[in-house]
């Protein structure tokens, strides 16, 4: 399996070479600095950021640098003296590409991990439901609801879903559960606490409580929850359909003349058969957990890779985009690889040669 | 029993997750920035009003916009007086400052003993210095460009010692900078301008101590080290997400204001809002100030409706939930829950504008004037007034917004080419040549108007392409990126554009250079306009005081540049906030940034 794994990687060393030269020159077909500074720029500005982020150098010379900087995973230190050792961000100064990365990659991780387990979790136990039901009122009225909720565009459940929960909720009733949008780092409280004070308390009385955990339900449980209505339905169609050509195959129809029970049929016998797919999926989302979600990052203020993709777009702060590139570009490599191998593991059949 | 182990650890960590979070502390201001907020916390690196927001709270400038007062004027912040001038024999004019004595930077530990010090004269010519250092790539070198006698020299010395691989040496003289001793300095500017005073107000030219830029380096921008009322702390600035103010416990003795607008109805309207009570008190009148960042305006405005936020500007999708459009006033929901309602005018300057140095629109005679003119009273402002800004734009003639000196009364100049007047307009373009919009060969009149593509541009040029289509004038669009407009504006290929100005400063000056020959493209002077005569004018009123010589000045300079019509349209924007009824003294204004001094909490009406 080693050799395996390092075959792969050095079949995608040049593969992952090609696409950050292609980017690099993408990103410099015009001016960057030009249309970072904008109409204010006196000539000596634009020479002096030029010169700060090595854009004065030859193509190459640029290129053979920022291959340096991803193999040694330096994004920039913020604290050097030398404005090119620092590497930093245009838009926010003093503050380092890397730093810029590292602070996103949290609140996202907050985000879409909770989702994908819950989502995963959810639509393959529809999936399998629906496919040993199927055709009865079950399955078809689950689908239809699992079709709505994934023909309903995201943007109307994030509004309803500040509107109500984040809103309407404390309004009417006092529960202030979700906030409508916003972020803390939640994972720097206490993850577990005593209070003494009884307004502290869970309805005055449990003396155990989780601040972390109620910070992190307070402004990421929404947006889970709203990824999680949207996802289902996608997945779900997606597992019920893995499911029933399972349903139909002979270890199963073996498994029922053995009078296995409904439980042991569907969580044994047919999960673990269809986990090529149910893998082949989760590992397809991946580098996007990293990258976070765009939209929901934005329109809930959520500090993370999705919205410092997009702000840095907006604001051409090219040495963000250029390094984002790249690492998202290089987490998807190593995904696919990491897929295969999983693949191996999971069905002896696969073999790694 | 895996699955029943696994729900219940979620069911338990779902208990654990509903304890209450602590509730807001008392005595502490929730304030938003409807941006993402500043992007530095370096003066010199600034330029962003967000970056103003914060910056001018924590770091001071010498001269200060008064609060309440109006008209806008200044009042000495680190000096002790309004500093004094003297007129040279060879034309330089030389400023006399002198610093107020014990004024601290806050303490931290760039400083010996991690007490902050105080506040001297070299303090003064180490912030200015910065400006030339090639560290700050030159952000805002403009501010003293070529203002200062010997900054550009000094500039240039240290830039090719630089190169040469030596280190920017800050003690090196600027012979326009001269001290006197710690408290008191004269820098000497290469003309006699007035709105070098301007520039002390403006928060990159804030005062830093080289201790905090030697010890921090780049990350100043993220570590400041002020004179201010408030303080940043390690860890309070989630940019694009929070920042947090606490009150500098070494904040010097300054006091809130009594003076009140000069018109005796607006200090009549301050008194009612009590902006009056806290004359005399000591500031900041409150300890902790915690400013969220909102770029979607639904999230801002959700926060601000379920009462955590003390005050917001209304965003125009909103406006109607707020305020009766048509008169302007405050709901009567938002007045019973004691929230309060304020219109702001802004220094705005949004126009169609035409390259002078055009063959076909631009030029100075007679014909050439005629055609502009005719596409102003051709233009329907109201109109579009009504259909793209809810009717809540200010319109005027020429090019200052209201609360300027020279923004003509009720916005309307004696001299005045604002339409519809499609009868006039079609006259005026027989004059120029082109009768029913053709020319002399009967070929008709085709102009490439530029603009962004932003927003509702594209239909708002369907309602220019419409204005200038009844008097036969075919407006070929051009919508394109900003970046890209911007370089066929500076490149003179625009022959017409939709742009605006915002004002840097609350002058007339500031609009009024955009006409002068000197500041042509690729200069901020997008119009390319170039009269001797205007230009003399602008010279003049450069380096005059105000007063009613310098306003009869900026009037006569408007009403010409009507007449020549290089621009038509002139709007300005009104920006509408609402104050929750905890939050005292908030008087809202974008004009300068330094007030979240002057705010108070009363938690009693929360």
């Amino acid at each position: 399996m080693w050799s395996f794994i390092l075959r792969r990687l050095l079949v995608s060393i040049p593969v992952y070479l090609g696409i950050i030269l292609i980017v690099m020159a993408a990103l410099r077909v015009s001016d960057p600095v030009y249309a970072y500074l904008g109409k204010n720029a006196t000539p000596e500005t634009i020479v002096a950021k030029r010169a700060a982020m090595g854009l004065d150098e030859p193509f190459l010379v640029q290129y053979a640098k920022f291959v340096g900087r991803i193999a040694t995973l330096n994004f920039g230190d913020e604290t050097s003296p030398d404005p090119r050792q620092r590497y930093e961000s245009w838009k926010y100064a003093g503050q380092s590409v890397g730093l810029k990365l590292r602070q996103a990659v949290g609140p996202s991780l907050s985000v879409t991990i909770p989702e994908l387990m819950l989502t995963t979790t959810i639509s393959v136990i529809i999936g399998m439901l629906c496919a040993y039901f199927r055709g009865t009122w079950f399955d078809r009225a689950t689908m239809a609801l699992v079709v709505m909720g994934m023909s309903v565009s995201v943007l109307v459940f994030i509004v309803l879903g500040q509107k109500l929960a984040g809103f309407s909720l404390k309004d009417a009733f006092g529960i202030d559960w979700f906030s409508p949008s916003g972020f803390e780092p939640w994972w720097e409280r206490p993850f577990l606490a005593f209070p003494g004070d009884p307004a502290e308390r869970l309805w005055g009385f449990i003396p155990v409580a989780s601040p972390a955990l109620a910070m992190w339900r307070y402004y990421c449980l929404l947006p889970v929850l709203i990824y999680v209505v949207v996802g289902v339905g996608y997945d779900t169609r997606f597992y019920r359909a893995v499911m029933v050509e399972e349903t139909g195959r002979d270890h199963i129809t073996t498994a029922r003349a053995k009078g296995a029970g409904r439980a042991k049929i569907m969580f044994v016998h047919m999960l673990k058969n269809a986990m090529i797919p149910v893998i082949t999926r989760v590992m397809i989302s991946l580098p996007f957990l990293v990258a976070g979600s765009i939209l929901l990052e934005y329109q809930f203020r959520i500090p993370g890779m999705g919205k410092l993709i997009i702000d840095a777009i907006r604001d051409k702060d090219f040495p963000i985009i250029q390094a984002f590139t790249a690492v998202f570009a290089a987490v998807f490599i190593v995904t696919n690889i990491l897929t295969d191998v999983l693949y191996a593991l999971v069905d002896p059949r696969v073999r790694l040669s | 029993m895996t699955m029943i182990r696994v729900l219940s650890a979620a069911a338990g960590a779902l208990l654990l997750a509903l304890v209450p979070l602590a509730a807001a502390q008392k005595g502490v201001l929730q304030v938003p920035i409807r941006s993402d907020g500043p992007k530095t916390l370096d003066p010199v690196r600034g330029s962003t009003q967000y970056d103003d927001q914060v910056i001018s709270n924590v770091y001071e400038t010498l001269l200060q916009w008064k609060y309440l007062a109006r008209p806008l004027a200044q009042e000495p912040l680190l000096l002790a007086e309004m500093p004094t001038n003297r007129i040279n024999a060879d034309g330089t004019q030389t400023w006399h400052f002198r610093l107020k004595q014990g004024v601290r930077f806050q303490d931290d530990p760039c400083f010996s003993g991690g007490k902050g010090r105080e506040l001297v004269a070299d303090d003064v010519f180490y912030s200015w210095k910065r400006f030339a250092d090639p560290a700050n790539e030159y952000d805002n070198f403009r501010f003293f460009d070529g203002v200062i006698v010997g900054i550009n020299e000094f500039k240039d010395q240290q830039a090719d010692a630089v190169k040469a691989g030596k280190e920017f040496d800050y003690s090196a003289p600027v012979s326009g900078l001269k001290k006197l001793s710690d408290y008191e300095f004269e820098v000497t500017i290469a003309k006699p301008v007035y709105r070098f005073l301007y520039n002390l107000a403006q928060f990159q030219t804030a005062i830093v101590p080289h201790e905090a830029v030697e010890k921090y380096r780049s990350q100043i921008a993220t570590h400041p080290v002020g004179t201010g009322p408030f303080m940043v702390k390690e860890g309070d600035w989630l940019p694009g997400q929070r920042i947090t103010l606490t009150r500098n416990p070494t904040f010097r003795h300054e006091v809130y204001p009594s003076e009140l607008p000069t018109d005796p109805a607006l200090a009549a309207a301050d008194r009612a809002l009590g902006l009056d009570l806290d004359a005399g008190k000591s500031l900041p009148l409150t300890d902790r100030v915690e400013i969220s960042f909102y770029v979607p305006d639904p999230a801002l405005w959700l926060d601000f409706k379920a009462g955590k936020l003390g005050y917001t500007q209304v965003p125009s999708e909103y406006m109607e939930e707020s305020f009766v459009i048509r008169t302007k006033k405050l709901r009567q929901d938002w007045a019973d829950q004691g929230v309060v309602g304020h219109a702001v005018p802004l220094l705005d300057f949004i126009f169609r504008g035409f390259n002078m140095e055009d063959p076909v629109v631009g030029g100075y005679t007679e014909e050439k004037k005629a055609l502009r003119q005719a596409l102003s009273l051709a233009f329907d402002g109201q109109e579009m007034n009504k259909r793209f800004y809810n009717g809540l734009n200010i319109l005027y003639d020429g090019p200052i917004p209201p609360g300027l000196d020279g923004y003509p009364k009720d916005g309307i100049a004696p001299v005045s080419y604002a339409g519809p007047d499609v009868e006039e307009a079609r006259r005026l373009l027989a004059v120029a040549g082109y009768p029913g919009g053709k020319d002399a060969n009967g070929k008709p009149l085709v102009i490439e108007y530029y603009s962004s593509n932003g927003g509702n541009q594209v239909e708002q040029t369907q309602a220019e392409q419409e204005f200038a289509g009844a008097i036969g004038v075919k407006l070929n669009p051009r919508l394109i990126d900003f970046s890209e407009l911007d370089v066929a504006v500076k490149k003179k290929k625009a022959q017409m554009f939709g742009y605006a100005w915002g004002s840097d400063y609350p002058d007339a000056e500031n609009n009024l250079m955009l006409f002068w020959s000197k500041a042509k493209s690729p200069g901020v002077g997008a119009f390319n306009y170039d009269r001797p005569e205007y230009d003399a004018m602008y010279e003049k009123l450069l380096v005059m005081t105000p007063g009613p010589e310098r306003t009869t000045l900026i009037e006569q300079m408007r009403d010409m540049l009507i007449e020549d019509c290089p621009f038509y349209g002139s709007m300005a924007r009104t920006r509408f906030w609402l104050v929750r009824p905890w939050v005292r003294n908030f008087k809202p204004t974008e004009d300068f940034n330094n007030w979240m001094k002057y705010l108070a909490v009363d938690d009693s009406k929360r």
